[in-house]
């Protein structure tokens, strides 16, 4: 079927039909290319073109005189169903070309509820879903992404996973793949580049109680443990200044420059803070350059930063003056997102939004003091507040806050704390602006834990459903306050979560189950369907609660334990040894903690900040 | 202040922008060209740039206008070859000129639209029989048609015959081709989609509306 001459049918009947049009600014085209790659997003084209990864390694790719990358997104809804009506495959936006023609296929994984997606993508470009089902004519099936760190639920689906920063390693595998070579041969020769996970060469055993007795290498040459891949000077690192600029209003449409990777802070629940360790931070005048090249060839009216804690960089304040200074001169709007709520941030933020002041936002993901040294969130109520009244004085009149609820060790007293510091922050508003003070608002925004691989809590277990909904329910009562809105997410979406972050092979055929049954974009609450996850799960016979409430021993082998994030995992039961006693561990720019990382890379010199 | 107006096309896949995003779109492209539009004052301060008549998501278009101002003159011949240099595939910059002088805009002064309207009808037609049908057609006291409103979503019976000043039926293979020349503006407008949805009715065919393509030809401006 020929892509293009059909689309123009589909597109006059599907909602926002730019999604599918290719063409934008920026957008790469090739004649022709050795090899064909297509980068590909399991999700809409709006959250797609909103990610920074994407955009870096489609450039990266892109600079490779032998390949040509082109993008993939998961349709929506009412293109899909128009497309299988007509019997249109899967297709890439740069040149509608059938995604089962390329040469390799590579998704980023996100978030695990895209896992669906991911096969569902597969399933409408015609490709097999399972690689043991796919033929030499089919393209590799690569993923990569923070979910590749644990990649076992999708280990029967996908050909090649990709651990740790892509710039060198994604090309280096790409560049590796001849036409002349079968694909047994190309896994086989880079399965020991550092950051390659072949999970064809991995048969994992499992003992009587369901736990992995051993995991066995079916091919010799096989490594015995991925190293992830390590970018390690990322100032000297690319980054992307001709950013494709999309037709379409899209979830962030704005200039964006990654400033560092990696944090110091060491929660214990965060996944990003493990694995993206240690900090690697680009210079302010690298930083400055990459945005003015970027703003000159896109056109973007905002600049935005990205990294896990803006105000960590060690020069932040001299890049935030740099770049507003730089931005009004331009007519660019500025944005900080993450900042640390200092005296300083709040002139930076008077100077940059003027009159328009969106709501502040916090983080203290738990309730009571206790609970927050055992989670190692260095932010006390004192901080808190002293922020809000700040806040409150310079004409803010929205607070958000962001709890987490099912964490270890958690009580009911722990959960009254979090209505309390809303409340208290209800009284510092009438303190400062009086009784009649005006609009006022404090959102409380409470999401339920999920243990992640390679973090302290890996070996924790999640809460139940009925404690979570016990605990909604509590929070409700405590919250139904004037002026607190307070909202919780979904318990379904949370333990399915739980599955498969931690999951091992098993898990897989649930996913292929559940996309049988029609489960897609289980990550929107619109079409989350709990109904045909549980049937998936009874038609396979994999028990969730194994995955989600089951306490781990730490000498329990863990389906992600092959993976070497260079932190170890001597250091991640300690942390969860500190945990249990309320111990906090400093942040490593002050005393270096012990993860393991310094062996690998220089981490940012003591008392550099 | 200086004003100017592009005359561009809107070919191929771009058809599927809306013009909100084809306004930023070229709010991007001058700001990209280093060409400072003038923006408006208050509180909310826009650049002062607009088309001379929406087109509709999905219409082909070889004649659509985009008026702006800018703080210091230009060269027209100078804007083109800036804007041009910035547009994506499908957007061809035919010309660019001064509009100094004009008190009113374009938006303003547009009163009739030219389309050519492409309808399968799943059989060859004759050159006699399309002529005699659109003679039909418009011999119609009344051309009644559903038309939803925009506010209350509810749809109501209009009459369009007089919104349309001209039209020509051409036979093209198993096609018709549809040249209408329409009310145009804020004084009366009419919609191609019910004039589609009028032939359709009057010709008896059902149609899939994905099969029919719609190209803008020309504005025309007081």
């Amino acid at each position: 079927m020929e892509i293009s001459r059909e689309l123009d049918k589909l597109l006059k009947q599907v909602e926002k039909p730019a999604r599918y049009i290719g063409g934008e600014v920026n957008a790469v085209h090739k004649e022709q290319a050795r090899l064909r790659f297509g980068f590909a997003f399991p999700d809409t084209y709006e959250i797609g073109m909103s990610y920074m990864g994407l955009q870096l390694l489609y450039h990266i790719l892109n600079q490779q005189e032998d390949i040509f990358c082109e993008r993939v997104f998961a349709p929506a809804m009412d293109m899909e169903a128009l497309m299988r009506k007509e019997g249109m495959e899967l297709f890439t936006l740069e040149t509608k070309t059938p995604v089962k023609e390329l040469d390799l296929l590579g998704f980023t994984l996100q978030y695990e509820l895209s896992f669906t997606n991911v096969i569902n993508m597969l399933d409408l470009g015609s490709i097999p879903v399972f690689s043991d089902q796919r033929g030499e004519e089919d393209p590799v099936i690569l993923a990569g992404g923070p979910c590749a760190y644990n990649p076992e639920p999708l280990a029967d689906i996908i050909d090649v996973f990709l651990i740790g920063d892509g710039e060198e390693l994604l090309p280096e595998v790409v560049k590796r793949r001849r036409k002349d070579q079968t694909k047994e041969a190309y896994l086989k020769e880079i399965c020991t580049i550092p950051g390659v996970y072949v999970p064809r060469f991995y048969q994992p055993c499992y003992q009587e109680d369901g736990t992995i007795a051993e995991i066995q290498k079916v091919w010799a040459g096989a490594p015995d443990r991925v190293e992830r891949a390590l970018i390690k000077d990322l100032d000297a690192a690319d980054f992307p200044v001709d950013l494709i600029v999309p037709f379409i209003e899209v979830v962030h449409d704005r200039a964006v420059v990654e400033t560092f990777r990696g944090c110091t802070r060491g929660c214990r629940f965060c996944q990003a803070g493990m694995i993206y360790r240690p900090v690697r931070e680009r210079k302010p005048e690298t930083i400055r350059k990459i945005a003015e090249q970027q703003l000159a060839k896109t056109g973007h009216e905002e600049l935005s930063l990205l990294s896990l804690s803006t105000s960590d960089h060690s020069q932040f304040e001299e890049l935030a003056l740099d770049l507003m200074s730089m931005c009004k001169e331009k007519n660019v709007s500025l944005s900080l997102p993450s900042l640390r709520l200092d005296s300083f941030s709040f002139r930076v933020l008077e100077e940059i939004q003027g009159y328009k002041k969106s709501g502040l936002t916090f983080a203290p993901e738990a309730g009571s003091q206790r609970l927050r040294d055992v989670i190692n969130k260095g932010i006390t109520e004192d901080d808190i507040y002293s922020a809000v009244r700040q806040a409150l004085e310079l004409g803010w009149n929205h607070v958000k806050l962001y709890f987490m609820v099912g964490l270890p060790g958690e009580t009911f007293e722990d959960l009254d704390g979090i209505a309390k510091i809303a409340k208290t922050i209800k009284e510092i508003n009438y303190e400062v602006k009086g009784r009649k003070g005006g609009r006022f608002n404090v959102t409380v925004s409470v999401s339920n834990f999920v243990p992640k691989a390679h973090t302290p809590f890996q070996w924790q277990a999640q809460d139940s459903a009925e404690s979570f909904m016990k605990k909604h329910d509590y929070l409700t009562n405590q919250l139904s306050v004037k002026g607190i809105t307070f909202n919780y997410h979904d318990t379904g979406t949370s333990e399915l979560e739980a599955v498969f972050a931690r999951g091992d092979r098993r898990v897989g055929k649930v996913l292929v189950r559940a996309f049988e049954l029609g489960c897609k974009f289980d990550g929107w609450s619109e079409h989350f369907n709990g109904k045909l996850w549980a049937q998936a799960f009874a038609d396979t016979g994999v028990d969730p609660d194994f995955y989600t409430v089951r306490q781990r021993s730490y000498d329990e082998i863990l389906p992600w334990d092959f993976i070497d994030p260079f932190v170890t995992k001597d250091f991640l039961i300690r942390e969860n040894e500190k945990a249990l006693k309320g111990d906090i561990t400093q942040d490593c720019r002050i005393q270096c903690a012990g993860c393991g990382m310094s062996r690998k890379a220089d981490c940012l010199p003591e008392g550099e900040k | 202040m200086s004003q100017y107006a592009i005359k561009f096309s809107k070919e191929g896949y771009i058809c599927y922008t809306s013009h909100l995003d084809l306004l930023r779109l070229f709010k991007r492209a001058f700001k990209k060209a280093g060409i400072r539009l003038s923006y408006s004052q208050g509180f909310n301060p826009h650049p002062k740039m607009g088309f001379a008549q929406p087109l509709s998501l999905g219409y082909v278009s070889v004649g659509e206008y985009l008026e702006f101002e800018t703080d210091k003159a230009y060269d027209p011949g100078e804007l083109k070859d800036l804007i041009s240099a910035q547009m994506p595939e499908g957007i061809r910059i035919f010309s660019c000129e001064s509009m100094g002088g004009q008190k009113r805009s374009l938006a303003s002064r547009n009163h009739a639209a030219e389309y050519i309207i492409g309808m399968p009808m799943g059989r060859e037609l004759g050159r006699e029989e399309v002529e005699t049908l659109c003679c039909d057609f418009l011999a119609q006291e009344s051309i009644l048609v559903l038309k939803k409103q925009k506010k209350s979503g509810k749809t109501k019976e209009v009459d369009i015959r007089g919104k349309i000043q001209s039209l020509n039926f051409l036979a093209a293979g198993e096609n018709l081709l549809i040249t209408g020349l329409l009310d145009s503006g804020s004084q009366s407008n009419l919609s191609p989609e019910l004039l589609i949805a009028a032939i359709a009715t009057f010709l008896g065919v059902s149609l899939d509306r994905s099969e029919v393509g719609v190209m803008r030809t020309k504005l025309f401006f007081e």
